[in-house]
């Protein structure tokens, strides 16, 4: 392809972002329903709480019922999915028909979860199809760079919700250690002295998960 | 066949899995929604094609030489083939594009040509676009993936493959880029045929942009990256609309234009897929002289007929469409998509009385049609019966080296049993469209 935009880069970038985070927001879904079971059933207060959206559920079943389908909710799983959708279907010359479609896939399988009598269960299909998507991005997509700018994107959301979600720190430092490595690849322009700050906080054991997540806010450059 | 309709959930299923759809405002709203497809493919022989193609071909052909000569000489008029007002006044004309010769002289690099076959067999011309024709898509990629769902009915029957299309486009625009990349100008992803855009994008090469990325310097086009760094652009396939292209030169408060690539284009320095000022040529009040223009321009019969029609400019037909406006077809030159259509049995005393005021007062506007007795093609209903309904066919003409005719074509049919109207917009569906090898 070989010429990349300011307007494409910021497809591609959020479509990893968004991509990624429907599938990390999902997968702690999938824990906090299992936690509100027979645990805490209140814990999805925990999770907004820890993600940052508003608290507008009320109760367990609400949240059970509308974090992943509720189109009408910006914070929800469907309205991600739908954000990633927008920044695909932009870019179908870059990253091609087949990649697409692994998105379009994911939103299927949200709508029919919604009407099964086992969504819960049923939403795993969307974890499948995200992975399918990441796969079809590895094998089909040429462009090195393209790659690249995509996997920071989702490099990026990943850190930022491991640390919101207080994730282990040997999670948060190999997650941040691939998301460098693609951050240096994508050629995109970034503040280095951010990056020397994080690596120099990272040889701390106990470094400050909040002080990292407001450094990565103005790590890319314009 | 059977294959393709006990296929055809599975087909359907793939078309939803690669997003074949189009863009509707409904309500002010936008929405996306599937393409509806019917397994039931247009059969067209491989001798029946072969006249399309030859029909087809000259009819091009003509029209480009009308539109060089239009905004060139204008011989056709001082000769009096065609009355000046039918050129000056249609509203595709545009005097910018007067003494401008686009590179290697082709104005309609891709022509969709409307055509219907009757009950007796005959086809017949029902329109020219030669602006921004849509639609080749859809066929391209149903194709494809029938051919995964249902493979026996292509191994049992001989059809040309049309999954060539992305080559014939990428060889026109080749042909007439003047030095540089190609590019596909969409107005954006809230555009109807915007599926289309992105997909011929992928299928060409070409690179997809709406415009905010490209800029005009010294009367060049440049395709500008995320760090500064100029590409020069050589073929633009445009699918925004004349009068949105370029707000110097036309509509001032477009935002979805290029500034100065008039200017670009004017001066030779990149090729607009299709050409500005097409317009003229696909006017419905044009159409009526297509059969004279390939007779004045190749010295040849039409091969392919038009709908028989009448123009009330010229009295005569204005007498006759009066005299029998029950049994005629009415459309506004300015329209398209479908509206503007208006049956003339279809009004109640009081519209008809007004429709012919309208007419009486700007004659020019309208063309009369005599109906023609559609030859129905099967489609399969909700229920999954055999109906028969309206169907068109738009078939795509490219010109580059040589004009050529893709064997295949966009099929599109009225969902509605008492319908004419076919187009997408208004409810139709499409089928794909088979021309046999043999």
């Amino acid at each position: 392809m070989g010429i990349i935009t300011i307007d494409k880069c910021d497809h591609l970038f959020w479509l990893g972002r968004y991509t990624d985070r429907v599938h990390t927001t999902l997968k702690y879904y999938l824990k906090t329903a299992d936690l509100m079971i027979d645990s805490d059933p209140d814990y999805y207060s925990v999770l907004c709480k820890k993600v940052g959206i508003p608290d507008i559920y009320g109760s367990s079943e609400n949240f059970k019922k509308k974090y992943p389908f509720d189109e009408t909710d910006p914070n929800s799983i469907i309205s991600s999915l739908n954000r990633a959708y927008d920044n695909a279907i932009v870019m179908r010359d870059y990253i091609g028909t087949e990649t697409m479609a692994y998105i379009q896939l994911a939103i299927d399988d949200v709508k029919t979860a919604e009407k099964s009598n086992a969504p819960i269960a049923d939403l795993i299909l969307v974890i499948d199809h995200i992975l399918a998507f990441w796969g079809c991005v590895n094998d089909m997509i040429d462009d090195e760079q393209i790659r690249n700018i995509i996997k920071l994107g989702k490099g990026i959301e990943r850190l930022d919700l491991y640390l919101s979600l207080d994730n282990p720190v040997y999670e948060v430092k190999r997650t941040y250690k691939r998301m460098k490595g693609f951050l240096i690849k994508s050629k995109l322009r970034y503040d280095e002295s951010i990056i020397y700050t994080i690596d120099s906080m990272m040889k701390d054991s106990e470094f400050n998960y909040s002080n990292v997540k407001n450094l990565l806010r103005n790590l890319i450059q314009e | 066949m059977d294959d393709l309709i006990k296929k055809s959930e599975t087909i359907n299923k793939l078309l939803a899995r690669y997003g074949v759809k189009f863009g509707i405002y409904k309500n002010g709203e936008f929405k996306e929604q599937l393409f509806p497809f019917d397994p039931i493919p247009r059969i067209i022989k491989h001798d029946e094609f072969t006249y399309l193609e030859k029909g087809l071909t000259q009819r091009v052909d003509a029209l480009n030489c009308f539109l060089a000569d239009i905004y060139g000489p204008k011989h056709i008029v001082k000769d009096g083939i065609i009355p000046e007002e039918f050129i000056f006044s249609a509203k595709g004309f545009l005097a910018p594009c007067d003494g401008v010769t686009p590179p290697k002289n082709i104005y309609s690099h891709i022509s969709g040509i409307d055509l219907v076959q009757s009950k007796d067999n005959n086809w017949y011309i029902l329109e020219d676009n030669l602006r921004v024709p849509s639609g080749a898509s859809y066929p391209m990629i149903a194709r494809d993936l029938q051919r995964r769902g249902a493979p026996e009915a292509f191994s049992d029957n001989s059809v040309l493959d049309n999954r060539n299309y992305a080559d014939l486009l990428k060889e026109v625009m080749d042909h007439v880029n003047t030095g540089g990349i190609n590019v596909i100008l969409s107005p954006g992803r809230y555009n109807a045929a915007f599926f289309e855009h992105s997909y011929l994008a992928e299928k060409t090469g070409a690179v997809l942009t709406t415009g905010k990325d490209i800029v005009c310097e010294n009367d060049n086009l440049y395709y500008i990256d995320y760090n500064g760094r100029k590409q020069r652009v050589g073929a633009v396939y445009r699918r925004i609309s004349d009068e949105y292209l370029d707000p110097m030169t036309f509509y001032e408060e477009s935002v979805i234009g290029i500034p100065h690539i008039f200017e670009a284009y004017r001066k030779g320095n990149v090729a607009l897929i299709n050409a500005p000022g097409n317009g003229v040529a696909d006017d419905k009040g044009i159409y009526y002289f297509v059969p004279k223009m390939i007779r004045y321009y190749l010295s040849q019969d039409a091969v392919l007929m038009n709908a028989l029609t009448y123009l009330p400019y010229y009295e005569k037909d204005m007498r006759y469409v009066l005299d029998n406006f029950d049994k005629l077809v009415i459309k506004d030159v300015a329209e398209a998509g479908g509206y503007g259509v208006v049956f003339g049995s279809s009004l109640t005393a009081e519209k008809k009385e007004e429709f012919i005021a309208l007419l009486k007062s700007q004659p020019r506007r309208f063309i009369a049609q005599e109906v023609i007795d559609f030859y129905d093609l099967d489609i399969l209903d909700e229920s999954g019966k055999s109906v028969p309904r309206k169907a068109d066919l738009r078939a795509f003409v490219l010109s580059g080296d040589t004009t050529r005719v893709w064997p295949s074509g966009l099929t599109r049919f009225s969902r509605n049993p008492d319908s004419f109207i076919v187009n997408s917009s208004q409810g139709g569906g499409f089928k794909d469209t088979w021309v046999l090898s043999q």
